[in-house]
Parts: C-alpha cells; structure tokens; sequence
C-alpha cells in the first residue's frame, strides 16, 4: 500500500487523503479565491451532509447539502460561462446526480445566524468526471441564498424533511 | 435617467460607465473607473458574504445542533454515486 498524504481538517483532526480525490476549484469562491484545492469529506452520522475541506488551508470548511435533500424539485438555471468553467456542453442544463453534484453551502447555526440555512441560489457544483468545481451564482433563479432549514415560528415542522 | 446604447454617464469626476449595447432585456456595460474603485456584481458580493458567514459556521457544536434540529430528507441515488466511489471521497470515520 502506498503511502498516502495526510491533511489537518477543521472539524475531524488528521485525515488520511487519496490525492486522486482532489476537486479543483480553478477559480476559488467569491471571498475564497485563493482556495483552489477541496477534498470532500462524510460522516455517516452528518448523512446526507458533506464537508468541503480546504486542501491548503485547514481552517477552511464549508458544509454541503445537496441540493435535492433540500428541495426535491430543484432546478438548476445554469448561464453559459458557467457551464464552460465547467467543462460542460453548452445549451442544456447538467442532470444532478448524473453529471455533476450540485450542492448548497450551508450555514450551520451560531451566533451570527441562529437559524441554519442553505444557500440554494448560489450553489457548489461538481462536474463528476473532470472533478472541477465551481460556485455558480444563478441569476435566473428564484430560489434564496437563505433558505431556511427550520420554518421559522414553527420549529416542529421542519422543512427539509 | 435613460440612456441608449452609445451613451454614457458619469459618478463623481474619476467613474464612467457607458450603454454598449442593449440586447432584450439585457444591458451590455462599459465602466471605466481607478483601479482603486472594486467593480464586481452586486449577487458576488452577496456570495461572498454567505460564504464567509457559513465558513465561520462550521463549528462542532453548531454541526451537531444542526443535526439535532433538521431532520433532513434521505437523499437516494445522487449523493449515494458520489460517495459510493471511493475515488470521489475520502471516509472519514
């Protein structure tokens, strides 16, 4: 067995990586641009959430939700540019889940923001076979960069599930 | 104001930004303004804040929380591809 890297993540210590699971994010994200290398990571127990671990930058960790866990019915309204950063054929809208993961950056919570949200006008998307990443800031969409996750005034209900 | 394609106008002495082009219900800018002055649109600003927002987030116990809180719908075959291939991610257990 090869030896693999290792890396310090913000939220589960050292974690033993395969460098072929490494996204490329060749533009960063708006307030990130530096961070150009992710590794997605899961715990069963966080299922369906997904952890966007900085490769250069331990402190930088996004959680993911997909998009669908969110709102089954979403619909991706990609612009052109994106799906060229995307390495993706131009006029038609990638299919989640076969051709990329789409997924929302959420706000867990905490003082600055209570009531976690997900950001599901702006999400991370993946194109699974180039593993390229990018944040795709839709324009043409309705949807909110604060959906909340827990109905507001109604905390039993609760909205993703 | 209304400006046509061609046409421009003026913030303060240093900022222009001029119609190009006015295509639908689309507008095609030029702005020439000191490379002091951050020109970005308004929804990458909007963007950057969340992501800084949700960065800071990203704290064991408001993981937690979380979890207790939102009984997140199961989510089949989209996340499940992903993860499932081993070269896609890196278990951490």
């Amino acid at each position: 067995m090869p030896v693999m890297p290792r890396i310090q993540t913000k939220c589960f210590g050292d974690v033993e990586y395969s460098p072929d699971a490494i996204f490329e994010f060749p533009n960063g994200m708006p307030g990130f641009e530096t961070e150009h290398d992710f590794l997605f990571l899961e715990r069963p127990a966080a299922h369906p959430l997904m952890f966007m671990q900085s490769l250069s930058s331990p402190e930088v960790c996004f959680i993911l939700l997909p998009v669908l866990a969110a709102d089954p019915k979403y619909k991706l309204r990609l612009a052109e540019e994106d799906l060229a950063a995307l390495r993706l054929p131009a006029g038609r809208q990638p299919r989640i889940g076969k051709d990329v993961l789409c997924a929302a950056l959420v706000c867990a919570g905490g003082e600055e923001r209570p009531d976690p949200t997900a950001n599901l006008l702006a999400p991370i998307l993946i194109n699974l076979k180039r593993q390229i990443g990018i944040q795709a800031i839709q324009t043409q969409s309705e949807y909110s960069y604060r959906h909340p996750l827990i109905s507001r005034g109604r905390q039993e209900e609760l909205v993703a599930c | 104001m209304r400006r046509r394609a061609g046409e421009s106008f003026l913030i303060g002495a240093a900022i222009e930004i001029e119609v190009l082009e006015v295509c639908g219900t689309r507008v095609k800018l030029g702005i020439v303004a000191p490379d002091s002055v951050l020109i970005q649109r308004k929804e990458t600003q909007i963007t950057r804040d969340e992501n800084i927002t949700a960065a800071r987030s990203v704290r064991q116990q408001n993981i937690s929380l979380l979890l207790n809180k939102v009984a997140f719908r199961p989510v089949d075959t989209p996340v499940k591809n992903l993860t499932d291939a081993t070269i896609l991610t890196t278990k951490c257990t």
